[in-house]
């Protein structure tokens, strides 16, 4: 299996739209909810994040007659959730190895 | 305020601004809304929304000039990493330009040290040039081979695996997006 990292802004994007489909704003609230606060993004930042996530097919505007053009919804697709479930894996064994590794070094 | 952000706006391309302009906007709008009363609030808010606007305007910039496929993509989506591949070298030109100012006014004061400055400068306009010399080899080799079609090569055999790596976010990928 390939590994691969993502940036902690991107994850927590990925997190978020994880839960529900979410607006601009409302992503940018959660995540920095999310991060306690230690996280916040600029619109710059959350729509570069937003536009390769587009690009690379990991999520999806929700396609709603009556929602306005300023105002769209993004929803993860399924490979943007497999993608996260790799992630969230591989984090998985990295704290999973930082614990083994501390503990020994305690013992 | 929102008028200067519609305004900087402009800075990004066309189609992107298109694409996300009024989105854009419209969470900036919400975003000032619920600002609180402080003032350092609003200036951390302001600084970090501009600085946003003006990496995200130049990665956006450099993206549709020379595509994704160009390394750091990690880096690329982490706020404090966001600022122009360019500005390192323009950091060593501005650099350089200051110490070729000081030797040559050491020199016209009759410094004793002038020497010592011109000697010193004369290294790091070496130093510059062989690094500038260096990064357009480096980056040479990367246009050339993005142009070659090996990322689109590299691009099929990995859609042809199990595992979907194609990831534009991955330390470990080849940068494409």
């Amino acid at each position: 299996m390939e590994t691969f990292a993502l940036s902690e802004p991107v994850l927590l994007v990925l997190l978020s739209l994880a839960e529900q489909p979410r607006h601009g704003y409302s992503i940018l609230k959660d995540v920095e909810s999310m991060s306690g606060g230690r996280v916040l993004l600029s619109t710059g930042t959350l729509y570069g994040a937003l536009q390769r996530l587009l690009n690379n097919g990991w999520i999806e505007r929700v396609e709603e007659e009556e929602t306005p053009r300023d105002r769209r919804t993004y929803r993860l697709t399924t490979r943007g959730l497999r993608n996260l479930q790799m992630e969230i894996e591989r984090m998985r064994h990295l704290t999973k190895m930082a614990a083994l590794r501390t503990a020994r070094k305690e013992a | 305020m929102l008028t200067v952000y519609r305004w900087m706006l402009c800075l990004y391309p066309w189609s992107y601004r298109d694409e996300f302009g009024e989105e854009m906007t419209s969470v900036f709008h919400e975003a000032r809304s619920a600002l609180p009363s402080a003032l350092a609030a609003k200036i951390s808010f302001y600084r970090r929304e501009f600085c946003g606007l003006l990496s995200g305007a130049l990665c956006a910039h450099f993206d549709r000039r020379f595509g994704p496929a160009i390394p750091f993509p990690r880096f690329d989506m982490q706020p404090q990493f966001r600022f122009p591949r360019s500005t390192v070298f323009l950091m060593l030109v501005i650099f350089a330009g200051v110490v070729l100012t000081i030797a040559k006014a050491s020199s016209v004061a009759g410094d004793t040290l002038g020497l010592a400055w011109r000697s010193l400068a004369s290294v790091l306009v070496f130093v510059l040039l062989s690094t500038c010399s260096v990064a357009a080899v480096v980056w040479g080799i990367l246009h050339i081979r993005r142009r070659s079609g090996v990322h689109r090569l590299d691009r099929q055999l990995r859609d042809h695996r199990p595992v979907d790596p194609d990831c534009a976010f991955g330390a470990s990928s080849n940068g494409s997006s």
